[in-house]
């Protein structure tokens, strides 16, 4: 009898085992199953490539795709063009693209759930892996894709993201943004070439290092006092943290996905923190918060401002208001257009002294690596239309669509071809990126405990420029080090007490 | 001793309209100052020379009605009045029939309900916005402006008291001769009572327009799509570089209100003094 009951038990044991094993595998299947597709191997892992199982190729006939496309491609008119020849293309199928019509920040989270979320989504890699986080994104079958081979591995990374071993692409890179330089070559000295030509190749030295672009900006305000040189909010921790990242700094270790090994500090940081603090010198207080970025538009075209540095999405913005200001100043409206494009120049960032001193003469430059994103278009896990949404993502990112948007928009395309046709900036920021120079803006949740910290730091070192002489809190660069070491601790306290 | 008595009716008076004029000035100055930025030729505020722009023009008010590619203001405008009228006929009428029932009809319920009532209307509204958004959810009223306007008209009844204390005023004797003579309560209410509230009623249409007119928080909860926006959201979504469509959009927004105001003024102020009155 006990031996029968034994077994009974045995049998049970070995019966609930094998269930758990079919529910840990059903389990697996379903938060898988956005996966299914063919699979390659990769060092961290199995890299699944086919994407969601949703995606059948079997295209949704009479479907009507909802797109939430970011502000200034509707304002400068590119999406329309898109979604018109997107309609064309696919009119055989009945599929057609529609304006999501929400605002460019809308949260999937909250709103798709509901059913009020769009189908496709174009938004920065950080924001589309927070929602591939939370499963509110579809895997996408990248490789798959037309324009797998033309965008580069780094741009693919930001929107990989691995659960249990396995690597899922959840996004297509669009676009590459990447802090830029932007400048009116008629407010450069007029002897220029000569003065700030050391190298004699045609380009002021003002803006190929930041010594020279420090010197010019000390000597016009002193000319003029109203005027300033170089300008920057520099709390803005997006574009101060390259500073950072150009003398051995970075975010996050591993290659940004260990939050555990927070890098701000290390390295040789505190040069970078030493060259802010010299830059906030050549401003005024408006450095401290964010008034220098929303004024640089309207200050950089009445001439107030010599340069600042911003994304090269809101080139078309600095180029209206400089039409305007030459509007203002008499000429007509194609006269005006036509100086504004000459005269506004948007270019790489200026080399940064080794020494991290930017008064000191003949320096030993180094390049100046910065903080990026790549925004892309990433499909709704609340889709109903899973196969036209992937349809128009391929339309989109498509050689045609990429250049267009480049044209019109005056941004970097992520495709190889699209780029090197673009040229100019679009080059130079594909270039960059292949380079190692632009860090691409971590993909894992934990990135969101790093703005608050660092505003807090990069505000006190914007302030310490105006304090008086005898309450500066950073006067060498150990002090500089201590202070980006609290900011170290500060994000590793709010990412792990938080959780 | 009468001209101490002068004097210092003199330096009371002075001192009161020296105090106003302060006050006046502290709460128009920041209304002067949007007006005027509004009329700003550059549209930034980074271009003013102090205070004030440096030179005046139209083209706010024009590019806010011609440029709606991104910013549809005219819809906007059109969806918040859509809202704010349908509320104020609605609530209106809800209250109107709350409160009139609280005054004159008396039944088990009648206290415990005002009772209630009360205390509800004590907390703000907001508090219920997930629980209000999961229902719209389950109504398939998300995106849709009459569920904005179904749940301020169901709200609006919370606060009858103030109509209801208007109510209260008119004599019951009057109601009473009018049964003898053989009136029904309809006929009662609306022969005889509503003539006579002319004053509360367009107090209380005036409320009801109000709120809906200025709310953000509801249509910001319930409107996910750009052209469903009331001024309030769309202006709120502008780009921090929309300085002067902000400007002239918040000035614009604010005309209805302050002819409907002028036209209605005294009723609303009889309206509101004989509502305070407890009959």
């Amino acid at each position: 009898m006990k031996k029968k009951k034994a077994t009974i038990a045995c049998v049970t044991l070995l019966v609930a085992a094998q269930l758990t094993a079919c529910g840990s595998e059903a389990n697996t299947s379903a938060s898988t199953q956005n996966g299914a597709g063919a699979e390659s191997s990769t060092e961290g892992g199995t890299k699944v490539s086919g994407g969601s199982s949703v995606f059948t190729g079997e295209l949704e006939q009479n479907v009507t795709i909802r797109v939430l496309e970011n502000d200034t491609a509707i304002s400068k008119g590119y999406f329309d063009e898109l979604i018109a020849a997107f309609n064309e293309e696919y009119a055989d199928y009945g599929i057609k693209a529609v304006d999501a019509n929400m605002d460019q920040y809308s949260d999937l989270a909250n709103d798709g759930p509901y059913g009020y979320g769009p189908d496709v989504l174009y938004q920065a890699n950080d924001v589309i892996m927070q929602y591939a986080e939370g499963k509110h994104i579809y895997p996408i079958p990248a490789e798959s894709m037309e324009c797998y081979s033309q965008i580069p591995e780094s741009a693919w990374e930001a929107y990989e993201t691995t659960v249990d071993g396995t690597t899922y692409c959840c996004g297509v890179p669009v676009n590459i943004q990447a802090p830029m330089l932007y400048y009116r070559t008629d407010l450069l000295p007029e002897d220029w070439e000569t003065a700030w030509d050391q190298d004699g190749n045609k380009v002021p030295d003002i803006v190929e290092n930041w010594n020279d672009m420090y010197a010019y900006s000390i000597a016009r305000h002193e000319a003029d006092a109203s005027k300033y040189g170089y300008m920057k909010s520099l709390y803005d921790a997006y574009f101060s943290s390259g500073f950072l990242f150009s003398y051995g700094g970075y975010l996050f270790g591993e290659n940004n996905t260990d939050p555990s090994d927070i890098g701000l500090s290390k390295g040789e940081a505190e040069k970078g923190a030493w060259v802010l603090s010299q830059l906030a010198t050549v401003m005024n207080e408006e450095c401290i918060d964010d008034t220098i970025t929303t004024n640089a538009y309207s200050k950089l075209a009445d001439g107030t401002y010599f340069a600042t540095i911003t994304t090269p999405d809101l080139y078309s913005t600095f180029l209206d208001e400089l039409t305007a200001e030459y509007e203002k100043e008499g000429l007509d409206a194609e006269q005006a257009k036509e100086k504004a494009k000459e005269n506004l120049v948007m270019t790489e960032l200026p080399k940064l002294p080794e020494s991290g001193d930017l008064t000191e003469e003949n320096p030993t430059l180094i390049d100046s690596k910065m903080m990026g994103g790549v925004n892309g278009y990433a499909i709704s896990a609340y889709t109903k239309y899973p196969n036209a949404s992937l349809a128009f993502v391929d339309f989109a990112t498509s050689y045609e669509m990429m250049l267009k948007r480049s044209e019109m928009l005056g941004i970097a395309p992520a495709r190889e071809d699209a780029a090197e046709k673009a040229g100019g900036t679009s080059e130079l920021l594909y270039e960059n990126l292949e380079a190692g120079n632009i860090i691409l803006m971590p993909s894992i949740q934990e990135v969101s405990q790093f703005w608050t910290p660092a505003q807090t730091f990069f505000t006190d070192l914007a302030k310490d420029a105006f304090r008086p002489e005898g309450e500066k809190k950073y006067t060498d660069l150990s002090s500089f080090k201590t202070g980006l070491e609290e900011m170290d601790a500060q994000i590793y306290d709010a990412i792990f007490t938080l959780k | 001793m009468r001209k101490k008595r002068n004097a210092t009716k003199v330096l009371d008076t002075s001192i009161t309209y020296v105090v106003l004029i302060a006050v006046s000035f502290i709460f128009l100055f920041p209304c002067l100052w949007l007006i005027l930025a509004s009329f700003s030729k550059s549209g930034t505020i980074y271009s003013f020379e102090g205070f004030f722009p440096k030179e005046y023009s139209l083209i706010n008010f024009k590019r806010l009605f011609t440029d709606t590619t991104l910013y549809n203001y005219p819809k906007w405008f059109l969806n918040t009045l859509f809202v704010a009228a349908g509320s104020c006929i609605l609530g209106t009428f809800l209250v109107i029939l709350t409160a009139y029932t609280m005054s004159r009809f008396e039944f088990k319920a009648r206290k415990p309900m005002m009772k209630t009532t009360m205390v509800l209307g004590m907390f703000p509204s907001f508090m219920g916005m997930i629980a209000v958004y999961l229902l719209m959810t389950q109504f398939n009223l998300i995106n849709h402006l009459w569920g904005l306007i179904l749940i301020y008209s169901a709200g609006a009844p919370m606060g009858y008291l103030t109509q209801k204390g208007f109510f209260d005023t008119i004599p019951k004797a009057i109601d009473e001769a009018a049964r003898i003579d053989g009136a029904t309560n309809f006929q009662v209410f609306t022969k005889i009572n509503l003539p006579l509230s002319k004053p509360i009623i367009v107090y209380t249409a005036l409320t009801s327009f109000t709120w809906p007119w200025s709310d953000f928080i509801l249509p910001k909860l319930l409107l996910k799509e750009k052209d469903l926006y009331t001024v309030a959201v769309g202006l709120m979504n502008l780009d921090e570089t929309e300085f002067a469509r902000f400007a002239a959009g918040s000035v614009f927004i604010a005309v209805p209100i302050v002819i409907l105001y002028f036209f209605l003024v005294k009723d609303m102020v009889n309206g509101m003094a004989q509502g305070a009155v407890k009959g």
